[in-house]
């Protein structure tokens, strides 16, 4: 029994975080706004983790897997606002569209792209990104540039305090969870021979491929699994906290920059890895900007260049070895 | 006799370039055949397409009686294909026995772990001695035996060995032949075995295939290519 607890260890702080987070964010007056900003990073690391950290492939149109699914609420909501007794359930219909979309995409995507190796693959993926803005914008699918505002269908379906409930705490909320069930995904793939696979494939794909593992299977598994993530993020995150879409904010590849970067400041592939970035991501990133507007990335980047030159496997590698012998190994993997 | 592998008029190569230009060759059931030729002749690329890491343009490969051109890697090593290639591969911050382990990843191959492990070490009383040192930190030789070690794992029908004995001492060179004719004499398995090394195949092999430039350029007997002097001193160099 406790052999089989043991397996499970690892999330107690992944979850002791989120709901310290949560409590925070609640119960001290103001900080709400930054609690919903570091459980955004969080969950994005940690989908990001899932491809990026546990196969090794530098996926750089990541963000376009948000950017979908934040079209896919973004669809539900305004082709469905006429349905008035449908209630809270256009949101859950607008996750399904989310989560629909981001795997029609990442099948599309992976199946081409992850034919790819290494350089090759990461150049290949910027291109998925700028042209999915482009085509939208250019081709004017779902309104093109204009975009798609659905504040007032919001507020019609669910009523304005609901509405406003939804898009100002609701939201995060739904974003913690995501974090938290990418996590137990992350555990479970690890755990299971999948994670075996993908950490013999990131370590050395002939190998793997020697071994008589399915390389392009185990591969294809992680992103879709990641990118699916990223969409219900992107639903949850930017269509419900912003109820609008405009086609250059949601493909900035900003942000797969900044999940990049979360994921090596943690530790790729490991578990709490993407929690501490997030963090000390979100951190920075907000108290630079208000001590030191403007100058915030001068000052953050020599913090990443010190972080990732003492620590090169990232704040858990350095945590994993401190810790390799003690009891607290089994938390921190 | 009864054909393991058997290669015909195979071309493939890397972009537009092309590599290999029809060669043929069989591999028969419980011997060492041995592929020789010098370096950038296209032995390897024979090996990697045969085990389907590059995709063949032309021509068929068997596997027994089975076509298995277009087959994807992971099955053919699941019918009982095993590659040791070349520059080892292995996981360096693994230990020995972890490397092994991961080559009976295959479900078939984690039925026979066991007794696939008690093979490789009694092969290899090395690999036993050193199961809990880490990969990357042994010497080259011993990680030319984990290599191979590892391919054995899998429980194969046919190993394929890519050079080796590439980079090895000349006294551990002897010992890895020594070990391949034991897999064939004492496990019964079929070895296609791919060397620069000729004078060291030539004496462990039961058949010999010179390749050039691409393609067969000779075969037969080792002692046949050891009594033709055209062979020896255009091909081999000796």
């Amino acid at each position: 029994m406790k052999k089989k607890l043991i397996k499970f260890y690892p999330l107690i702080p992944v979850f002791t975080v989120y709901i310290l987070l949560f409590f925070i964010g609640k119960n001290v007056p103001g900080m709400w706004q930054l609690v919903a900003m570091l459980l955004f990073y969080c969950a994005l690391g940690q989908a990001f983790n899932i491809f990026l950290g546990m196969t090794g492939y530098v996926d750089f149109g990541y963000v376009a897997f948000m950017g979908v699914g934040t079209y896919g609420m973004a669809l539900a909501i305004t082709r469905l606002a006429s349905i008035e007794e449908l209630g809270i359930g256009i949101i859950v219909a607008g996750f399904a569209l989310a989560l629909l979309m981001s795997t029609l995409l990442s099948l599309a995507v992976g199946a081409v792209a992850l034919r790819l190796r290494g350089a090759y693959f990461a150049i290949a993926t910027i291109g998925v990104n700028e042209g999915l803005r482009f085509l939208i914008e250019g081709a004017r699918i779902w309104n093109g540039s204009e975009g798609l505002i659905f504040v007032s269908d919001i507020n019609n379906i669910l009523g304005r305090d609901t509405a406003d409930a939804l898009m100002t705490f609701w939201a995060d909320v739904m974003v913690l969870v995501i974090a938290a069930l990418a996590a137990v995904v992350t555990l479970y793939y690890m755990r299971s021979k999948i994670g075996y696979a993908l950490t013999a494939l990131r370590e050395d794909e002939d190998a793997a491929k020697v071994m008589g593992i399915n390389v392009t299977k185990y591969k294809i598994i992680a992103f879709i699994t990641s990118s699916c993530f990223a969409g219900l993020i992107g639903a949850a995150s930017w269509a419900l906290k912003t109820p609008y879409v405009f086609p250059p904010e949601v493909f900035e590849i900003q942000y797969t920059i900044e999940a990049i970067i979360i994921v090596l400041l943690g530790g790729a592939g490991t578990l709490l890895g993407p929690v501490a970035g997030g963090l000390i991501y979100g951190i920075s990133k907000y108290y630079l900007a208000v001590y030191v507007p403007g100058f915030q990335l001068l000052i953050f980047a020599p913090i990443i260049i010190v972080i990732i030159t003492l620590f090169p496997e990232g704040i858990l590698g350095m945590l994993k070895n401190r810790f390799q012998n003690t009891g607290l190994a089994h938390f921190i993997i | 006799m009864y054909k393991v592998l058997t290669v015909k008029d195979l071309e493939s190569g890397y972009g537009s370039m092309q590599v290999l230009w029809k060669p043929s060759l069989q591999v028969k059931e419980g011997t060492i055949t041995s592929l020789l030729g010098p370096n950038g002749v296209g032995k390897s690329t024979l090996l990697v397409t045969v085990f389907g890491s590059i995709e063949p343009w032309n021509g068929r490969i068997y596997f027994g009686d089975q076509d298995v051109t277009n087959l994807p890697s992971h099955k053919k090593v699941e019918m009982g294909l095993a590659l040791a290639p070349e520059g080892k591969h292995l996981f360096p911050k693994m230990s020995v026995y972890e490397n092994l382990s991961m080559g009976a990843y295959r479900k078939k191959a984690l039925a026979h772990k066991e007794e696939s492990l008690k093979l490789v070490y009694t092969l290899f009383p090395r690999l036993k001695e050193r199961k809990n040192q880490m990969a990357g930190s042994m010497s080259g030789g011993e990680q030319q035996m984990l290599t191979i070690g590892r391919a054995l794992m899998t429980k194969p029908r046919l190993i394929m060995l890519d050079e080796p004995s590439q980079g090895l001492a000349p006294k551990l060179v002897g010992e890895v032949f020594e070990t391949i004719k034991k897999m064939k004499e004492e496990i019964g398995l079929t070895i296609l075995l791919v060397e620069q090394n000729a004078s060291a195949s030539l004496d462990a092999a039961d058949y010999v295939y010179i390749m050039h430039e691409g393609l067969i350029k000779a075969e037969g007997k080792p002692e046949e290519i050891k009594g033709s002097p055209e062979i020896r001193e255009a091909y081999l160099g000796m």
